[in-house]
């Protein structure tokens, strides 16, 4: 057993020794570079602004164009279940055959997996700017909806397709379940799960590159 | 008093904050200059890794400059600083823990049947691993401290506790320490 004066020398070798744990290197902090790093995000902050209220909005404008999509996949749905009708104003009935059907439905899960890929790479960046991520919890829902009936639907019969859509509804269900009263780590973790299922990368592979990303952008 | 390593006055700091917020770019610059080197060695002796040590100072003034309104000025600027710093440094460690989880305990795995083929590591080593060992509190205490030479009182605001539990943590962290070199105190201060 050490004695007082054993362990003040101890003590005084820890706090001497201890300056080389995690020594910072020799040369100065990047400071320009950090700067200029700094100086741009601030800037693309203020290009797109992340209060609030615009947020809101720009989670708004998603919904609508979710719900938008989830009315013409069950029409095209509905369509493919009971007798043809018309997939758009002065079409004619008799032309929607199986091969029609399944266009469609291509075309509108192209364009879902587009809304779902903007849309979370919109909340993750809201997560990370450290903002209203909760806002986002009812557009999720939409989206959740309108991935049920995709999966539901002739398309979710694709294997790699349905475990993609599989894996967006956990992301999608936890988005929905945020509240203002959600605790931070709870985004940090439905981003750490964004992130381990590769869900992002996986959509973009799966949308095709210079689809229309319009929905959410601000 | 707090130790104050760039002689700026509480009223210097009003004055530069007030700058900053009515949209002076050369203020934010002064700002930036007077702090970047403390917060990113601070982001360093923490992360041990330069990458996050940048990633962590560049987040850390992005998040300042965007509350900089919540600085109410009781306590130093630097002070201030330190408490963005330290909450981005942990809530950024935690996030790459997370990630890093599964590699690490492979490499531990593999490190543990090396090391026990292999010689002690010197002390040196056995206090790194040691101060990593500690729980996350006591190390940024310890670091703060008796690394970086903050006060208790500015270890307090950094951390949000208060300078007896800093203490107190301290002291704990300095008695695990001794307590891991145990074995080898004979040839420290014998």
């Amino acid at each position: 057993m050490m004695d007082d004066r054993s362990d003040e020398q101890l003590d005084e070798w820890i706090r001497e020794a201890a300056h080389s744990y995690h020594s910072p290197p020799p040369a100065p902090a990047p400071r320009e570079e950090m700067w200029h790093a700094i100086q741009a995000a601030r800037r693309t902050a203020n290009v797109r602004p992340i209060r609030r209220p615009i947020r809101w909005l720009a989670w708004s404008v998603g919904v609508a164009a979710v719900l938008a999509l989830g009315v013409s996949i069950g029409l095209i749905i509905a369509s493919d279940r009971s007798a043809p009708i018309p997939i758009a104003a002065g079409d004619d009935p008799s032309a929607t055959t199986p091969q029609h059907v399944s266009a469609a439905l291509a075309v509108v899960t192209t364009e879902y997996l587009t809304q779902a890929e903007t849309f979370l790479t919109l909340f993750r960046d809201a997560v990370r700017t450290g903002g209203a991520s909760s806002y986002a919890s009812g557009t999720a829902r939409h989206l959740l909806a309108t991935n049920r009936l995709i999966t539901d639907s002739p398309a979710g019969a694709d294997p790699v397709l349905k475990e993609l859509l599989q894996d967006l509804e956990l992301v999608l269900a936890q988005i929905a379940q945020l509240s203002e009263d959600s605790w931070e780590g709870e985004t940090d973790l439905i981003t750490d799960g964004i992130e381990q299922r590769a869900v992002l990368t996986r959509l973009q592979t799966v949308v095709p590159a210079g689809t229309l990303r319009g929905a959410f952008s601000l | 008093m707090a130790r104050s390593t760039d002689g700026r006055t509480a009223a210097d700091d009003r004055r530069l904050v007030a700058d900053v917020l009515a949209g002076d770019p050369a203020a934010e610059r002064r700002l930036y200059d007077a702090n970047v080197d403390r917060v990113y060695r601070l982001a360093y002796r923490l992360t041990g890794d330069p990458d996050l040590a940048q990633e962590f100072t560049q987040e850390s003034f992005i998040r300042a400059f965007d509350r900089l309104e919540t600085f109410r000025g009781d306590a130093k600027l630097s002070t201030w600083l330190n408490a963005v710093a330290t909450s981005v440094i942990f809530n950024g460690l935690r996030k790459v823990k997370r990630f890093r989880q599964r590699e690490v305990d492979l490499d531990l795995a593999t490190q543990r049947a090396s090391d026990r083929a292999e010689a002690e590591p010197d002390l040196k080593e056995r206090l790194h691993g040691a101060i990593d060992d500690l729980p996350k509190g006591y190390r940024a205490v310890f670091l703060m401290h008796d690394v970086e030479g903050f006060t208790h009182e500015e270890i307090g605001r950094s951390l949000g506790i208060r300078p007896g539990t800093s203490k107190a943590q301290l002291s704990r962290a300095r008695a695990k320490l001794r307590q891991s070199l145990a074995a080898f105190a004979g040839g420290i201060t014998g």
